[in-house]
């Protein structure tokens, strides 16, 4: 009896942190989705489903959310996943150390300044002069949805390339070697063993790009150009210049919606492929 | 920092600016220890906190003072200077609408001490109850009469003080005329549009802040800048958004674009016009003659100043005419202060820039109050954006 | 086991392994015979794992060949070569089940074998090791020792020329070790595979196989059946792991057909047979085991044989025998190994009791001393 009141004043801080950090802000949004805007902005007490009705004004965002942050997702394991594996399996000690920290280095400024980096790769004195002097035609890189991609591909790197390394890393030498003596070349040895193995940091890796991209709202509107609108921005735009918070509140719920219905279906989805495995590092 | 001859810690400054308010060491001895001779002799000496029996003003008011103001708007060697007088770091923070600021101090906890209201927002501050009127005691250096009325007006409101005038402008477009070809430099706002939507297309950039893109949009048809007629914000919509697939970008920081040579055609304020203007001379800055917006900001201090002291020791020290006419010079805003004219080389005076011939001022408008909070002027630039 | 005449199954010729500067095998030169029980035994980082993971295709040889069935496979990739290996730690799949890891090398084969053949192989290989009914079994599910047997089914399954099994039992306790040692063993008859056991464990290499390939520092010491081993090992080295001995270091005084005299500590001289090549003046150790010498309350005369005064020291009871440490004044201390049955006749022996050690002329072994 004692034990657990003991346990439970150790999870009294955790919990007040949730409830205020999490609980508490999300039933606030619900509360405004349901309200007004007030007359001069922000937020007025009503109780009327206005905003959820509203909600396809902003189809334009969601479309584009939905689009670029599976496909943004995607893109960042196909170049993640070479590059973990050279990390964790080919590269020497010595080298692997230093790619690193050359993975994370970008980390230590603010994806601010790095995108702002990336305007000038992307303008018109960047790549495109690079390619129309090499005679390769005219074309346009900056505020497109191809920048945007970029941008989410080089800033959310590191966060898919660091799960699955991990999982890499952590696999078993000796499983490769087991599956060879069976009877596997290298590359099919790859498919049933590497591959199946390393599907925890994947699905780690995808779910961390994934929600964090559903909410993004800087890349677009930095390598954008304000035009690759994501309902990250359409929340930006409700909140701090329309100022239209009842509406931003039940944009917020709708994407709040989404994320747990996509990352429901995600979890079972790869918990099916694992199998109901919790353990996969097993010896 | 590593000349100790030349630098003295905060706490040393402070115990020495104490000394010298006393009167226990004289002015040179002060100067000397704490290095400010060399920023005196940079700012003159008219420097009005250094002055003896001025000094109270510049009593420890803290660290840090917080800034919310607009992009390329500030001289860093005048903060730099501030610091050294008063041990106050500006802390800046950059807006790109008076929207965005609204909606900070509607949601509270901004941490602001000091903030760059435009004209038409004010009353809306003080109807909210954001603002605060402002003790004058405490900027001296703010003199009424040698401001123009028409700019420092709107800070009054019911006969008292809530903002002080920083600068006025005007919002026209800027056109790299390198890249116009045989075309006409633009002159109109329907010319602006035109090309955006033709020779331009993929090259123009509009403003992320509904007051100036919906504004010029209702000048293409003749309308008032301030219009919240439903009939022609729907005319402006249709031609905002037909002219959307034709933009470089949607943004408030329209500068990178512009000197990279991705962007050839931009809505552009006064500053900005100067600064692009002085360092690629290719750049104009041109005032529609339809007329569009002439605006003048503001410093005021939210309710919720966490350090109102500092707040009115920066203010008064950015209103010193000395200290307002760098600022000037830095990013080539006009000053409604005859006293800061006095101070600047006559040719900035003669800028049709920074003072545009008066046919074209006279067309100009004041943006209104009412369209910072109407909702369908939000809402259509929140459907413009999100297209 | 196939008479010596027929052509071996596997072979190292010459095969040297670097691992830079350091010779993790040297010079290997083996014939391993179809059908036979083989174990590399040797202390850990004596090259003998490097033997085994070169028959493997894990290692390349760095010069010199090796063989399998006749043909060259120095260049042959694991997955090619028709051998299969029990790892150390068994390497199951754990994303596969029981059914999964023991198929996988059937599935690995091109055309692939049909479904139905593939799980009826699966099933008579769990009856093989005795874990029928196990298939769909996890294999986080599953004790030690059947992680064992399905490592061993799932290599088994494949029919390979050779089983390598590397340090099999070394996860297992002591009871279950022995239970898994004499299955290992009939298995090996029943399917008749070369069977090649890396292990460090004499008793273990002693129990199962049919010759045992002792290697020291990458070297192969001595190959011969275990009595070969334990009754004549050419070296103090292998005499020393191979059972227990007593070994007392002096010179070669007298070599003849009868015996070679060694003359050690004391005056004493200990008459053996000594490994060819010794000659007199040579330093060399004798090697009595535990149980060619006995202890008696009294003297002896008899001839033919060597007795000594020693005091026991201590005293251990193993059961079937009891094994005594005693001290002799010039010998130092040495092992004798007292049978049950003589010391009923002779009586027991109590710690610090002066008592008489003996040994018959003739049973020590002269060996070099090792270089």
């Amino acid at each position: 009896m004692q034990a657990r009141h003991r346990t439970a004043l150790f999870l009294l801080p955790a919990g007040a942190w949730f409830v205020t950090m999490l609980v508490l802000p999300l039933v606030v949004v619900l509360v405004f989705s349901f309200g007004e805007r007030g007359e001069a902005g922000g937020y007025s007490p009503a109780f009327v489903l206005d905003n959820y009705f509203n909600l396809p004004a902003r189809w334009t965002a969601f479309q584009n959310t939905l689009t670029l942050a599976p496909v943004g997702t995607l893109a960042c394991l196909l170049i993640a996943y070479p590059l973990a594996y050279f990390l964790a399996v080919r590269a020497s000690e010595k080298w692997r150390t230093l790619l690193l920290v050359l993975v994370i280095v970008p980390f230590w400024t603010s994806i601010l300044i790095r995108s702002y980096a990336w305007i000038f790769i992307l303008g018109g004195q960047g790549i495109p002069a690079l390619i129309s002097a090499m005679g390769l035609g005219d074309i346009k890189l900056i505020n497109t949805p191809f920048a945007v991609l970029t941008g989410i591909v080089y800033g959310y790197l590191p966060l898919m390339v660091f799960p699955i390394y991990v999982s890499l890393e952590r696999l078993d030498k000796r499983l490769l070697e087991a599956s060879a003596d069976l009877g596997s070349p290298p590359w099919r040895s790859f498919l049933q063993v590497t591959l199946p193995l390393s599907m925890p940091g994947v699905a780690t890796g995808c779910m961390l790009v994934f929600i964090l991209l559903m909410g993004e709202f800087l890349i677009p509107a930095i390598l954008g150009g304000g035009k690759v609108f994501f309902v990250g921005n359409a929340l930006v735009d409700l909140f701090l210049q329309s100022r239209n918070w009842a509406f931003g509140s039940a944009v917020a719920v709708a994407l709040v919606v989404i994320m747990l219905v996509t990352v429901t279906a995600y979890m079972r989805l790869t918990s099916r492929w694992a199998g109901g495995r919790d353990d996969l590092s097993l010896m | 920092m590593s000349d100790s001859n030349n630098t003295i810690s905060r706490e040393k400054f402070m115990a020495e600016l104490e000394r010298f308010r006393k009167g226990s060491v004289t002015r040179r001895h002060f100067l000397g220890v704490t290095g400010l001779g060399v920023a005196t002799a940079v700012l003159g000496t008219a420097m009005p906190g250094l002055r003896p029996r001025a000094a109270s003003a510049a009593e420890s008011i803290g660290d840090r003072v917080v800034l919310a103001t607009w992009p390329n708007y500030h001289d860093p060697e005048n903060f730099k200077a501030f610091k050294a007088l008063t041990g106050a770091a500006v802390d800046m923070n950059v807006f790109g609408s008076n929207e965005e600021m609204l909606a900070k101090l509607q949601a509270g906890g901004s941490g602001w001490d000091v903030f760059v209201p435009t004209n038409y927002t004010i009353s809306t501050y003080v109807k909210e109850n954001l603002i605060v009127p402002l003790d004058m005691k405490q900027i001296a250096n703010y003199d009424v009469a040698s401001f123009e009325t028409r700019f420092a007006g709107p800070g009054t409101v019911d006969g008292k003080i809530y903002a002080v005038s920083k600068n006025w402008g005007t919002t026209g477009f800027a056109v790299n005329t390198a890249k116009l070809g045989k075309l006409a430099s633009p002159t109109t706002w329907k010319e602006f549009w035109d090309m955006t939507q033709a020779e331009f297309s993929g090259r123009t950039m509009v403003h992320d802040y509904q007051l100036t893109t919906i504004g010029n949009a209702l000048k293409y048809f003749g309308y008032s800048f301030n219009s919240i007629d439903a009939k022609e914000l729907a005319d402006a919509e249709k031609l905002l958004m037909k002219a959307k697939p034709h933009l470089f970008a949607i943004t408030s920081d329209y500068q990178p674009g512009m000197r990279s040579g991705d962007a050839w055609l931009t809505i552009c304020w006064t500053g900005d016009g100067k600064q692009l203007n002085r360092d690629l001379p290719d750049i104009h800055f041109v005032l529609g003659k339809e007329g569009g917006e002439i605006w003048s900001d503001f410093y005021a201090i939210p309710k919720s100043a966490p350090n109102p002291k500092a707040a009115y020791a920066l203010i008064n020290f950015l209103l010193d005419p000395k200290v307002n006419a760098k600022e000037c010079l830095f990013h080539g805003q006009p000053v409604a202060d005859k006293r800061v004219d006095a101070l600047l080389p006559p040719e900035i005076l003669k800028d049709p820039i920074l003072h545009p011939a008066a046919e074209l001022l006279n067309a100009l408008e004041f943006g209104a109050a009412v369209t910072l909070t109407d909702p369908h002027r939000a809402e259509l630039m929140a459907r413009f954006k999100s297209a | 086991m196939q008479p010596d005449t027929d052509p071996p199954i596997a072979e190292f010729r010459a095969t040297t392994k670097m691992f830079g500067e350091v010779g993790a095998a040297r010079d290997l030169n083996l014939s391993i015979r179809k059908g036979e029980f083989l174990s590399f035994l040797g202390p850990s980082g004596c090259g003998k794992t490097t033997a085994l993971r070169m028959l493997a295709g894990f290692e390349a040889p760095t010069s010199g060949d090796v063989l399998i069935d006749g043909e060259r496979v120095n260049d042959l990739p694991a997955h090619r070569r028709p051998v299969n290996m029990v790892f150390q730690h068994y390497a199951l799949f754990p994303h596969l089940d029981v059914t999964d890891n023991i198929s996988y090398g059937l599935r690995q084969r091109r055309p692939r074998p049909a479904a139905a053949e593939v799980a009826q192989a699966v099933e008579q290989a769990l009856e093989t090791v005795r874990l029928p009914g196990y298939g769909r079994r996890r294999i986080w599910e599953m004790s030690g020792g059947q992680q064992q047997r399905v490592a061993l089914a799932r290599a088994i399954i494949n029919q390979p020329k050779i089983l390598l099994l590397d340090e099999p039992m070394a996860a297992l306790d002591r009871k279950l070790r022995r239970d898994m040692q004499i299955e290992l063993q009939s298995l090996q008859r029943s399917l008749g595979i070369t069977f090649i056991l890396v292990t460090h464990d004499q008793e273990e290499a002693l129990s199962m196989s049919d010759r045992i390939c002792i290697m020291r520092a990458g070297r192969i010491v001595q190959i011969g059946s275990p009595r070969e081993l334990y009754d004549r090992p050419n070296s103090r080295y292998v005499a020393d792991f191979v059972g227990k001995s007593n070994f007392f270091a002096g010179t070669v005084s007298r070599v003849e057909a009868t015996g070679t005299a060694l003359a050690v500590a004391g005056g004493l001289r200990i008459i053996g047979t000594a490994a060819p090549g010794l000659a007199p003046g040579q330093t060399a150790s004798a090697s009595l085991r535990p149980e060619q010498i006995s202890l008696a309350h009294g003297t002896t005369t008899a001839d033919g044989t060597t007795c000594v005064p020693v005091r026991v020291v201590n005293r251990i009871f193993l059961g079937e025998h009891t094994e005594y440490l005693v001290q002799h004044d010039d010998l130092g201390a040495f092992l004798v190994l007292v049978p049950r049955q003589a010391e009923a006749s002779e009586g027991s022996f109590e710690p610090g009791e002066p008592a008489f050690a003996i040994w018959r002329d003739g049973t020590a072994l002269i060996l070099p001393e090792d270089a």
